[in-house]
């Protein structure tokens, strides 16, 4: 080869550097320093409202641990199928993060387990006499019992596991088949290139259709009496958006050492830059024309919902919202050399991150009685900061348990001789 | 416009792109600056070699951003003021400043001014087109530089530039060849 002579060489041992174990243990202090805060609050401040917020801030932080699993998983089955060097880069801590998936089921338990304390048409078994003792209006009495046949308690179980099933199939042999290609040097590397692409593509389709009954049960529910058919959409480019900036957070911490540190090239991270804009594009895009098409329907039915995140001090809320998951992601990203500097893109990606949990939060507090239209300081409301921090930070500690697991970088990849050239030795 | 006469620059021709960025950095470092590289295909670290990243060369992206601003301004001010002074309409009930509706094409007009100012910035500071340019004397560049070579030029307008310092100085890469270019 002609430019062999200026080609780096891969380590030998491309295990995960040693820092990775610093990460698991400062994630486990996190836990335990959060878990505790959150107990305090509930101890400390005893109400009749106190186990439903830690149980809504617990489905806060599981629905943000799912986006960093499953939405890895959609990341991971997007670069077998689209091809490109940066998934070369970012293919084994996508595949840590979708063997994240068992942690994010526990998670799920609780929430069908409490379903009744979350979800107003668990609680509400008789929507007519609960309308009559006045704890629901008529609309809300209509839906419930209209929507009984999907949302009921017995299907929201057989549905969660269904689909914690599928991803969990479709993790497994994407983890599977990754290690064996590696190994392998009988088939070639467009062998398995193949498998994957034929897995990828139809497992793409099976998750849009299933993330879209998550969210619908999980989230949207929460509200029984309204819907949005975009919803889903919404949520899955949320997802890719938190996901992604989280691998590209971890790719980029752990290209500071070997074994990553000799295919991680600027190149590259510009792509992922460029790819971060796009999904932040793309989100605001899907966002803005749910609202505009309500608000030019401008039906009683649906506008509440935004009425009920908008007025009463929420607007304080959608504003952060607003700044963090747009217009500051925007702005910096449309510069060529904050995408070029691993400190100023690592920013970039904190900023969407913690955009991801403002806007969770936004989608989930206000569909409670207590609080819509009318947000207010209580202690009560730091179990929205904890308890999901707690549950982060245990996600974190599992990812790096999970990256110590297997090589961080993939072998027996066409793509892989071409990384390890200097960036101009290719079109 | 008169007839320029003389030599224009010093043409290296190189095999691989590595050599080109190793001799274009080496010649930027030397204190170069008017020269120019060529190749086949993209090759952005051959423009960061020779200084196009700094900062009084981003003109395309000023320019892209400036025409981004405007098509939006532009739009948005026109729904305003067709909806709020010109045409009035009361639609539904709706305030006659309803913003949320006018998002949308004022959208589509910062994207198409973005990228049309992108286009004709990018050519109007390129000085294109150009009908005729100096460096398609020379032979090996009439075959090679669309296909598999990567070339340096080095121009005579240059205040560095010197016919045989320039020429020892590219030798010194040990290209495939070095000619003299005429205007």
């Amino acid at each position: 080869m002609e430019h062999a002579h200026t080609a780096k060489h891969l380590p030998a041992d491309l295990s995960a550097p040693a820092r990775v174990s610093h990460w698991r243990n400062r994630a486990l202090i996190a836990v335990v320093v959060f878990a505790a805060l959150a107990a305090a609050v509930y101890f400390v401040n005893p109400n009749a409202l106190a186990l439903d917020y830690v149980l809504r801030g617990w489905l806060m932080g599981m629905i943000v641990c799912f986006s960093f699993a499953v939405g890895g998983l959609a990341l991971l089955m997007v670069q077998h199928v689209s091809g490109g060097k940066w998934g070369l880069l970012l293919r084994r801590p996508l595949e840590a993060m979708s063997r994240t998936l068992p942690l994010v089921f526990l998670m799920f338990l609780p929430v069908a387990i409490f379903a009744k304390r979350l979800y107003l048409w668990a609680r509400i078994t008789n929507p007519e006499e609960a309308l009559r003792a006045g704890l629901i209006n008529g609309f809300q009495a209509h839906c419930i019992a209209y929507k009984r046949p999907y949302l009921n308690v017995q299907g929201f179980w057989e549905r969660g596991i269904a689909y914690f099933a599928i991803w969990g199939l479709l993790a497994y042999f994407l983890n599977r088949w990754s290690l064996q290609r590696d190994s392998d040097t009988q088939h070639g590397s467009w062998f398995w290139q193949k498998r994957f692409e034929n897995l990828s593509g139809f497992g793409l389709l099976v998750y849009s259709l299933t993330l879209t009954g998550a969210s619908i049960d999980w989230v949207m529910s929460l509200d029984p009496t309204w819907y949005s058919s975009v919803y889903g959409l919404l949520f899955l480019v949320a997802q890719g958006y938190a996901a992604l900036a989280m691998v590209i957070l971890i790719t980029m911490a752990l290209s500071q050492d070997e074994p990553i540190k000799s295919i991680f090239r600027t190149t590259e991270q510009h792509d992922m830059g460029k790819l971060c804009f796009a999904f932040v594009m793309l989100n605001i895009y899907i966002a803005f024309s749910q609202y505009l098409i309500i608000w030019s329907g401008n039906l009683p039915e649906e506008i509440r919902w935004y009425m009920d995140r908008i007025t009463g001090g929420w607007g304080y809320v959608i504003g952060l919202d607003f700044a963090f998951h747009w217009l500051l992601p925007f702005t910096l990203l449309l510069s060529r050399r904050i995408k070029r500097n691993k400190s100023q893109l690592a920013a970039v990606c904190c900023i969407m991150l913690f955009a991801r949990f403002l806007d969770s939060f936004w989608l989930i507090a206000p569909n409670f009685a207590d609080i819509h239209h009318n947000f207010h300081f209580t202690a009560d409301l730091l179990q929205y900061v904890f308890v999901p921090a707690a549950m982060v930070a245990l996600w974190v500690a599992y990812v790096a348990m999970q990256l110590h697991t297997r090589p961080v970088v993939a072998v027996n990849d066409p793509h892989l001789p071409e990384i390890l050239e200097p960036e101009h030795a290719h079109a | 416009m008169p007839m320029r006469e003389g030599i224009y620059g010093l043409l290296a021709e190189f095999a691989t792109p590595t050599e080109l960025v190793a001799a274009a950095k080496a010649a930027y470092a030397n204190g170069y600056r008017r020269m120019d590289c060529y190749t086949p295909y993209p090759l952005e670290e051959a423009a960061e070699a020779i200084g196009f990243d700094e900062p009084q060369e981003r003109g395309v992206a000023r320019i892209c951003l400036l025409g981004g601003l405007l098509g939006g301004c532009a739009m948005f001010s026109l729904e305003t003021w067709v909806s709020v002074w010109a045409y009035p309409l009361n639609v539904a009930g709706r305030p006659m400043f309803s913003w949320p509706a006018f998002v949308s094409p004022a959208y589509e007009w910062t994207i198409l001014f973005a990228g049309l100012s992108a286009a004709f910035g990018m050519l109007a500071l390129n000085r294109l087109p150009a009908p005729y340019h100096p460096v398609f004397n020379a032979p090996n560049f009439r075959d090679g530089a669309t296909t598999d070579k990567f070339f340096l030029c080095l121009q005579s307008d240059d205040p560095k530039f010197s016919t045989a310092e320039s020429r020892a100085f590219l030798e010194s890469f040990r290209p495939v060849s070095v000619v003299e270019v005429d205007h």
